[in-house]
């Protein structure tokens, strides 16, 4: 998984992908998500960070990862490089 | 350490159009509660869905129409429209605080009976009447509002057949100025039709002709349509006088006032764009006073008002069971009340709220239902902002027609509860069960 260089994200969560031409709002933790996908990590180093961060229980991060990951790869700000790749 | 309070992640796509002119509203609406009774409570007694009817709601609305009219009108008469909602506890509220009954088929006929209205004090309306329930009507000294010529001979027949005098209305269908014109029930004004049936009741040995009536549509959002009714309507009360030197009882305006819900297509929210009782009140009033009816004779106005008076009394509250993405990455939600339970959901925008604080964050949502059918659509798009699966929601206004029109079909009708005066909860309608269905269901022994 990388985030192509053409996704520029700034600091108060808009994002603009200069392949598509496309623009993104991001909420603060969806913010905080992307940069941290953006250093490169995976859901698993992930989850128990925000667990301890954040008021939440580790199913509702997980249904609530994937939704907006999905997102990211649909909206193609994401590019996952093996396709077999869960995470 | 204390944890940060959560919120999803969420990103929405930035889409150039053309702006909303009135903006979207500063703040989520949250309905926490009716008439004092928090959501929550309602739904751990009596789950989910279930609807809630508001008596104060009711007996406010109600009391507010009837100021408007007997503010500007000395004689008027509601007549509560039992297929707008004919739960017997709704009927009873209406019928406490002076409503008569306007019924269309035997059924309603015999629920009015059934609450102890007198049989004077019902219109029966409609296309649909039988010998046995014209029998049943003169036999109750109703009022039978005529709707076609054959129904008029049916009924001239039944009168000889029973020996008894039946006590009349015809409807008439009009040009008012709107589009559409109903012209289907009744006779019509402009080509002569209306002015026929009169002269034949008249002619009538066994048939009193007492009253004229007219119901020019539904969620008629403009008041002059109706004062070019109460115009029309005041000629034929004229007409009628001057040829049999008899003057009628009443004049019927029907129903068709909107309610504050908005149509689907409307621009702007119908809590903003529809006229107020007052409004109706002054037109109506104002056509039949500035007619050439002599104050002296002036007759009873009735009017059948359903929608705005219930529509505002009825919720629904339901739980969210699954958020959920389309192919196109548009969010959809489902949730455990369809269009099963919200027929007025193919009509209107429903205002569907959160019932606790959420996040400020709103995305364009598609609301459906429980079904497995693909038509269970209850918000095609609404901003909505992100609740959790087993979040309770409430929809608003859906008082009128739901609980009539709404089906028994893949499951249950849930229960229906009032909130009295006393703010006390009752169970005014029972969520069904198997047997509820199978008990009229015969199944041949092979």
């Amino acid at each position: 998984m990388k985030i192509p260089g053409e996704v520029k994200i700034s600091d108060n969560g808009f994002v603009f992908n200069s392949n598509s031409g496309d623009s993104f709002a991001l909420n603060p933790f969806g913010l905080e998500l992307i940069r941290k996908l953006k250093e490169g990590k995976d859901f698993d180093e992930l989850k128990p960070e925000i667990l301890e961060k954040y008021d939440v229980d580790d199913l509702t991060f997980e249904k609530d990862f994937y939704e907006f990951y999905a997102l990211l790869k649909h909206h193609q700000l994401i590019i996952q490089e093996n396709q077999l790749d869960f995470k | 350490m204390e944890k940060i309070k959560y919120e999803k992640p969420v990103i929405t796509k930035i889409t150039a159009g053309i702006p909303n002119k009135f903006g979207l509203p500063a703040k989520q609406k949250i309905v926490s509660q009716i008439d004092g009774i928090a959501v929550d409570k309602l739904m751990d007694e009596y789950g989910s869905p279930v609807f809630v009817i508001s008596e104060k709601t009711i007996r406010e609305t109600y009391r507010e129409a009837r100021r408007a009219f007997e503010t500007r009108y000395p004689k008027v008469q509601f007549a509560w429209s039992y297929k707008t909602n004919y739960l017997d506890a709704v009927c009873s509220i209406f019928h406490d605080e002076g409503s008569w009954a306007e019924v269309v088929s035997g059924f309603e006929f015999e629920k009015a009976l059934s609450l102890g209205v007198k049989g004077t004090q019902i219109l029966f309306n409609g296309p649909e009447k039988s010998e046995a329930d014209l029998t049943l009507a003169i036999n109750h000294n109703a009022c039978i509002h005529i709707d076609h010529f054959d129904e008029l001979y049916l009924l001239i027949e039944t009168t000889r057949k029973i020996g008894k005098k039946a006590r009349v209305a015809i409807r008439i269908n009009m040009d008012t100025g709107i589009y559409p014109m109903w012209d289907r029930f009744g006779f019509n004004y402009e080509n002569g039709e209306a002015w026929n049936a009169i002269n034949r009741i008249m002619l009538a040995e066994n048939l009193d002709l007492i009253g004229l009536h007219t119901h020019i549509g539904t969620y008629i959002m403009s008041t002059s349509a109706y004062a070019v009714a109460a115009s029309k309507l005041s000629n034929l009360y004229m007409a009628t006088h001057r040829k049999f030197n008899h003057w009628l009882k009443y004049i019927d305006l029907g129903g068709g006032f909107a309610s504050k819900n908005t149509l689907k297509g409307a621009y702007m929210p119908g809590s903003e764009t529809c006229p107020s009782f007052d409004e109706y009140a002054e037109a109506i009033s104002n056509a039949i006073i500035s007619s050439e009816i002599p104050h002296e004779n002036l007759p009873v106005l009735f009017l059948e008002t359903g929608r705005a008076l219930i529509d505002d009394a009825g919720y629904l509250l339901t739980t969210v069971l699954a958020n959920k993405r389309s192919v196109a990455g548009r969010r959809t939600m489902v949730i455990d009340a369809g269009v099963n339970l919200l027929f007025t959901s193919f009509w209107y925008n429903l205002g569907v709220y959160p019932t606790k604080e959420v996040a400020e964050y709103l995305e364009d949502t598609t609301i459906y239902g429980p079904l497995c059918m693909n038509i269970d659509v209850v918000r095609d798009a609404i901003n909505f902002p992100h609740v959790k699966t087993g979040d309770r929601l409430v929809i608003e206004r859906v008082g009128a027609y739901n609980m009539t029109q709404w089906m028994q079909f893949i499951t249950f009708r849930p229960n229906v509860v009032l909130i009295d005066m006393e703010k006390k909860t009752h169970i005014i309608r029972k969520k069904e069960e198997l047997g509820s269905i199978q008990n009229f269901e015969v199944n041949p022994k092979r």
